[in-house]
């Protein structure tokens, strides 16, 4: 296209900008916002790190005040489903802008087949998280406690 | 259609009850920039656009927004529970959302303003509505900054912490799908119509 130069974005080129930057089209058409392109296949955390610092991505690690740490996790099974759901979210939400990222969609089945199996692992020894989960057991748990937002679901099991 | 799932995002365990505190949060719940207000834009946005990576990043951050709202009412029903009445007497930044809510979770500004569709927009075109989210990611990012300015709490700021930068990821991904859908527009002039509604596209009428 004319103005933004599509041959030039990211997917077509190796990246030669460091990690926490991204592409500008060389020429860009006035009057509109442009925020960078993040490049493809960027650096990413290991799942429990993301989910601990909110993102999957160092480049886009953006913290307040120099916060350099991430929060700290509960060592549960629950947090390490969270993280591997996290990781596959964040995946998903990077997909949707970077569809031809083909290492991003490799780690994307990955990660789906990994959260399946811990699930279903989670859910066979705490409870069902899913109502179509809660039809699996001997009888109908769904109500037990404890529920989400209360403090004991995040307490150490 | 949605299906829940009975757990959290990220986990929220606040061990010590500061209903002063909840009274500002509960603003990421109902206030201006908050996440409800967050999800009913970003899934009401979602059916007017043209290109599908619009529709697929709305509703997948749209939907992530509930979760957000969920972990916000779950700070504030966290840091409210087990309250005595000596402890609401004595405590005047809570007492007035007290009276109205006791301590059920109602979506407020933490300035007393009940949540209203009048701080989000659903405007029916591609680049306004995407401009708009880039906005409203930046609001709700400065929120939570101005939330950790307020708190000492470790166990409330390590969920604040996660939001916000939930916000700066979601700022990227906008910034990112404008870039994609305008590079579906005419590249002369990109107002020349809007695609969420002109069936018929004018001849391109710009210079160059």
């Amino acid at each position: 296209m004319l103005i933004e130069n599509n041959g030039t974005r990211p997917s077509t080129t190796a990246a030669s900008c460091p990690d926490s930057n991204g592409t500008l089209p060389s020429c860009a058409g006035l009057a509109v916002p442009y925020v960078p392109f993040q490049q493809n296949n960027p650096q990413k955390y290991a799942q429990s790190e993301a989910l601990s610092n909110g993102t999957l991505f160092p480049g886009l690690n953006l913290p307040f005040r120099l916060a350099v740490e991430g929060s700290s996790l509960p060592n549960t099974p629950l947090a390490e489903l969270q993280a591997l759901e996290f990781v596959l979210l964040e995946l998903g939400i990077y997909l949707d802008t970077h569809k031809d990222d083909a290492e991003a969609f490799r780690m994307f089945q990955q990660f789906s087949a990994m959260e399946k199996a811990a699930k279903a692992a989670y859910e066979s020894k705490f409870g069902p998280i899913t109502k179509e989960s809660a039809a699996a057991g001997d009888s109908y748990q769904w109500l037990c406690d404890p529920w989400p937002w209360n403090y004991a679901q995040n307490e150490v099991k | 259609m949605f299906h829940y799932e009975k757990k959290l995002q990220f986990p929220v365990r606040i061990a010590t009850p500061n209903p002063k505190l909840a009274a500002f949060i509960i603003s990421q719940y109902g206030g201006p920039d908050g996440e409800l207000g967050a999800s009913m834009r970003y899934l009401s946005q979602r059916y007017s656009m043209p290109y599908a990576e619009a529709k697929g990043l709305l509703t997948d951050i749209g939907t992530e927004e509930l979760g957000h709202m969920e972990m916000v009412a779950a700070i504030v029903h966290q840091l409210t529970r087990n309250l005595t009445d000596e402890e609401v007497r004595s405590n005047p930044a809570f007492a007035p959302y007290f009276v109205d809510h006791t301590t059920g979770i109602y979506p407020t500004a933490a300035s007393g303003f009940p949540w209203s569709a009048g701080s989000i927009q659903s405007t029916g075109d591609v680049i306004a509505d995407l401009t708009e989210d880039l906005a409203a990611e930046q609001k709700a990012r400065l929120t939570y900054d101005n939330i950790l300015r307020l708190s000492d709490d470790p166990d409330v700021n390590n969920v604040i912490r996660f939001l916000r930068e939930r916000e700066i990821v979601h700022f990227q991904r906008f910034g990112e799908c404008l870039r994609l859908c305008k590079e579906k527009m005419d590249a002369r002039n990109v107002y020349l119509t809007n695609p969420a509604f002109d069936k018929i596209q004018p001849r391109a009428t710009g210079q160059g």
